[in-house]
């Protein structure tokens, strides 16, 4: 492309370096499986197998391949409330691992200077599979998703280059990045990389839905729970589909008839067909991440359903699947469909997920 | 994987260029001629220099603002001659930064010798470089500089920040210029006239093309703003769409050409 660009490449052989360094560690894992049968650093990081029940990864392995020593240097990246203006907000402060990296009980979360955005802080967790990330979108890689909240003056408000500098100022920092990316000043591409091997790694994929599925022990699925999937599958699938739970889509369902506040993906592309449109969330661990919508107005997922079966206003963005010809808007649900459907949906929750200590936030003592 | 690729490719490259060089040694003409051309920018607020320092200036209206920021791309210089041909620089992107002086002065290389009758340039950055991974942009193009919009991804091809100080309570003046989708596509282009003056570039001499960059156009231009009324710029639109439109046809001017 660029010239300056490839001369810096070659400078600076981030690919050489990964490469050498997988090498490196590859040949101590054959060394040290021979002898004590211990597990390799690709095993030691979470999320790098491909589900069954799941579509081809999005973000692939090859892309970024994962390492022991990167996936831990992103997870210190992700915990480090060094990387806000004040040095109290962290990308841990909002996304917290026990909640499929959700913010519980907050519709809006505070960032620095107790501010407020307009957005709920998202689950994460398989963002391997996603194309476009934020409500709207509006973010297209990974990598590159982090700049947002990162930049945000109502989330941690650091420019990217005081991030840099932040991290460059700092030894121990500049010690990890060296050691897996070669010498040299900590850049854009070394700093993005590395944080993206542990979002990348926020994988779920192990409920008592999945082990159903896929015919594992364990996957057993009670009375209730089958007629709440066989509910699912004719009323709420159209959007929230394959065993990720969404098709990705955004769509307008129906919480507001103006969008003054949030045009959702309107906010990207401009046009006036998509005011009101919002990227369908997945559902996974959907039992632990409320408040729901892109705003968190809804406390409950039966607010939520009851929003479906009740509340859907119009609007005329408003989703197709939800104007039935002829019905009122919205998805009628008895009480006892209601009832089936959140014992579906509490199926979805992956505790090894929710709980594994190699996700939450590292020791302070390395 | 990809460096490998872009260091085989880079090696062929210097190979063919070392075995050109040695086959034109050989010839009686030598090697194309270049030189350098140099470009000096004077960023001015009317007839005032702008400065960071809070002094205040005056649009056309009468209104008065500071100002805190002021950043912009040059990208994509074609140096153009009579004939209709031209030379295109490659790579030539330019941050342009109030607070780095040093920033006002660049200087392209390879530019085969020649009379130069015009110059034109990309205020802003062109839609090829500001898709690409963001992850592989450096220097100018960085991400890291601050001028880069993560939501609706792309560069910010104009900053200008400050305080409108003729209102009361005083107002921020936020100004921030890019997108390259249509139907709010920023990318403009200005060709400031050389007035019948010819840049010469030859071998042995690099002239200087120094220009006037006058903000006060930003807002009087096709389009009309009053500061009281100027929107709050910070996605593409139709307003950032007008102020482009704005600066590409009256902000640059070519203030002289040193033959040097």
């Amino acid at each position: 492309m660029l010239l300056r660009t490839l001369l810096l490449a070659l400078r600076r052989p981030l690919a050489h370096w990964r490469l050498a360094t997988v090498v490196v560690l590859g040949g101590a894992v054959a060394g040290s499986t021979n002898c004590r049968q211990v597990a390799g650093p690709e095993l030691a990081v979470p999320g790098t197998t491909q589900p069954a029940n799941f579509p081809a990864m999005v973000y692939g392995l090859a892309q970024n391949l994962p390492d022991a020593a990167t996936f831990e240097l992103g997870r210190a990246l992700f915990y480090d409330a060094r990387l806000s203006s004040d040095g109290t907000i962290s990308c841990g402060s909002c996304h917290q691992s026990f909640a499929a990296f959700a913010h519980p009980g907050q519709a809006l979360s505070p960032g620095v200077g107790s501010q407020r955005g307009t957005r709920n802080a998202p689950a994460l967790q398989n963002l391997r599979w996603r194309r476009g990330f934020m409500a709207d979108g509006g973010v297209l890689g990974l990598e590159l998703q982090a700049l947002a909240p990162l930049t945000d003056a109502h989330e941690m408000h650091l420019p990217l280059a005081d991030a840099l500098a932040k991290l460059n100022a700092d030894p121990a920092y500049r010690r990890r990045f060296a050691a897996i990316y070669g010498p040299g000043p900590i850049g854009t591409p070394q700093f993005l990389r590395a944080l993206a091997q542990f979002t990348a790694a926020l994988t779920s994929a192990n409920s008592r839905y999945d082990k159903y599925v896929r015919h594992e022990p364990g996957g057993t699925l009670a009375a209730p729970e089958l007629r709440g999937r066989a509910l699912f599958q004719a009323k709420c699938s159209g959007c929230h589909a394959t065993d990720l739970f969404t098709d990705e889509s955004f769509r307008n369902n129906g919480l507001d008839r103006t969008f003054a506040r949030d045009s959702g993906r309107a906010h990207i592309t401009a046009r006036p067909t998509d005011r009101g449109r919002f990227k369908v969330p997945s559902l996974r661990n959907v039992a632990r991440t409320a408040p729901y919508m892109h705003d968190g107005r809804l406390q409950t997922l039966a607010a939520v359903l009851a929003h479906y079966d009740h509340g859907v206003q119009p609007s005329p963005t408003l989703d197709p699947l939800l104007r039935p010809t002829g019905g009122r808007l919205g998805i009628p649900l008895t009480a006892l469909e209601q009832a089936d459907l959140l014992a579906f949906l509490n199926t979805l929750t992956d505790t090894d997920f929710l709980t594994d200590a190699r996700l939450a936030a590292p020791k302070q003592t390395e | 994987m990809k460096n490998c690729r872009f260091s085989t490719r880079l090696v062929v490259l210097l190979l063919t260029s070392v075995a050109l060089l040695g086959s034109c040694k050989k010839t009686p003409d030598g090697p194309p001629a270049v030189g350098t051309v140099s470009f000096a920018i004077e960023n001015m607020a009317g007839t005032k220099a702008v400065a960071l320092d809070g002094t205040a200036y005056t649009t056309a209206g009468g209104e008065t603002f500071t100002v805190s920021t002021l950043r912009y791309y040059i990208s994509n210089i074609k140096l153009l001659k009579n004939d209709g041909s031209s030379y295109a620089a490659p790579s030539s992107y330019f941050l342009i930064d109030v607070a780095k002086p040093s920033s006002a002065n660049f200087t392209l290389g390879n530019v085969p010798v020649g009379d130069y009758t015009g110059a034109s340039f990309v205020i802003g950055v062109d839609s090829t470089a500001t898709k690409a991974d963001p992850l592989q942009l450096t220097d100018a193009l960085n991400p890291a500089n601050n001028m880069y919009w993560v939501w609706s991804t792309g560069h910010i091809f104009m900053k200008l920040e400050g305080t409108v100080t003729s209102t009361t309570p005083n107002k921020a003046l936020t100004c921030h210029v890019g997108g390259y989708r249509a139907p709010y596509s920023a990318i403009v282009t200005a060709t400031p006239p050389f007035n019948g003056t010819t840049l010469q570039v030859r071998a042995d001499h690099a002239p200087q093309l120094r220009y006037s960059a006058d903000i006060l156009k930003l807002f009087d231009g096709p389009t009309k703003f009053t500061l009281i009324n100027f929107p709050t710029t910070m996605m593409p639109s139709a307003a950032s769409v007008q102020v482009a439109n704005n600066y590409a046809a009256g902000m640059f001017a070519v203030k002289n050409i040193q033959a040097n």
